[in-house]
């Protein structure tokens, strides 16, 4: 595999579709690679935060934040 | 032509009638504190080669120039640069390092990554800031995928949950805030819906919600408000962009969760082609995210 065909597959990796035979050829492509491939995933991962900032904004129930904080000091109480 | 009042950085040249009181658009709150927070250039003149709606926010040419037109047959043109800088500075208060930041913060708010070391520290008021910046756009992340309101709020609350209990794993190095946690609430939505076993198929789900939504990605929201958020806007042109079939795979991929296998068995099309609309698809949306760092 070369760093093209890695990168590709990179993308998929990060989103999961990679299929388990071509997870096995992604890993060792990525050992081989090392730092530049580390590097390269890491980068793929902004795809994420791309595809939620394509989207508008929903509301959220005005109880959900009570509740949430509620339970983050619960956890706090020793 | 400009006629001066080019930006120098020990003035402030805001004319008098630039005063709050004045303001003719919905974009000029923004483009002045834009104007006032960045290094970069920023004109204001009394010609340009076309004449833009009145009060109106235009994006134009390839250097991405703004304008807007003032009063008096004053006009502001700024690069696009200046205005996504500021948002930029104010997110990470040290300059560029925070790109795709999805929302304008006040000057002086603690950055992402404040908010994160707080949470590390077992701070719930950083939790709390943290979820009043990001609860929208996580919520509408975990909606594309479940379509259920009650149960999005349910999931909406155990990723805040699971960002304050794992918030020791998070690094500043590998990435930023929100692409950390946008990766923890599709992980819990897909998980959530592949524990519900009875949806329907994904070529029908897919049909229903495309009439249920209009290309739900990019239309979901007016112009204007799009207009309001560039990142958004350019990233959901560039979605737009790609040919349906690319969008269809990079859906059930993406928001489904579904392998190459089950995206080829769901809508009958060889798994090679799956593949290759898959790879297209994403090599276009990483191109154009990639894109927009360097424009900034």
């Amino acid at each position: 595999m070369n760093f093209e065909e890695f990168q590709n597959c990179s993308r998929l990796y990060v989103i999961g579709a990679l299929e388990p035979e071509e997870l096995e050829q992604f890993e060792a492509a990525r050992k081989k690679f090392g730092t530049k491939a580390e590097d390269f995933i890491s980068e793929c991962y902004a795809l994420h935060e791309a595809f939620a900032l394509s989207l508008r904004p929903a509301k959220s129930s005005a109880a959900l934040k009570e509740r949430l904080m509620s339970m983050v000091r619960k956890r706090q109480q020793p | 032509m400009s006629l001066g009042l080019e930006r120098r950085p020990s003035q402030n040249p805001f004319p008098a009638f630039w005063q709050p009181s004045s303001a003719p658009c919905a974009g000029f709150a923004l483009l002045k504190k834009s104007y006032l927070a960045s290094r970069l250039p920023v004109k204001v003149y009394r010609e340009q080669p076309t004449t833009p709606r009145r009060g109106s926010v235009e994006t134009v040419g390839r250097r991405w120039w703004r304008r807007l037109k003032l009063s008096d047959g004053w006009h502001l043109s700024m690069n696009r640069k200046s205005q996504t800088a500021t948002r930029a500075e104010a997110e990470m208060g040290d300059g560029l390092h925070s790109r795709t930041t999805a929302l304008e913060l006040e000057p002086g708010a603690p950055s992402d990554v404040d908010l994160m070391r707080g949470i590390q520290a077992q701070d719930p008021e950083a939790l709390s800031q943290l979820y009043d910046r990001y609860n929208g756009i996580l919520k509408a992340f975990i909606l594309r995928v479940i379509h259920n309101d009650a149960e999005a709020d349910d999931l909406l609350q155990e990723v805040f949950m699971e960002i304050w209990r794992q918030a020791k794993n998070f690094s500043a190095k590998k990435g930023k805030p929100l692409g950390w946690m946008v990766t923890l609430a599709r992980r819990r939505a897909i998980d959530a819906l592949r524990k519900k076993k009875a949806y329907m198929r994904a070529e029908e789900r897919l049909q229903i919600e495309t009439e249920r939504q209009p290309n739900a990605w990019v239309h979901n929201a007016t112009e204007e408000q799009i207009r309001s958020d560039d990142t958004r806007l350019l990233m959901s042109r560039a979605i737009n962009s790609l040919p349906e079939a690319q969008q269809q795979a990079v859906e059930l991929a993406f928001f489904q969760g579904m392998s190459q296998r089950e995206i080829a068995a769901n809508t009958n099309i060889p798994l090679g082609t799956v593949k290759t609309r898959l790879e297209l698809g994403l090599k276009k949306i990483y191109d154009a995210l990639k894109g927009l760092k360097d424009e900034l």
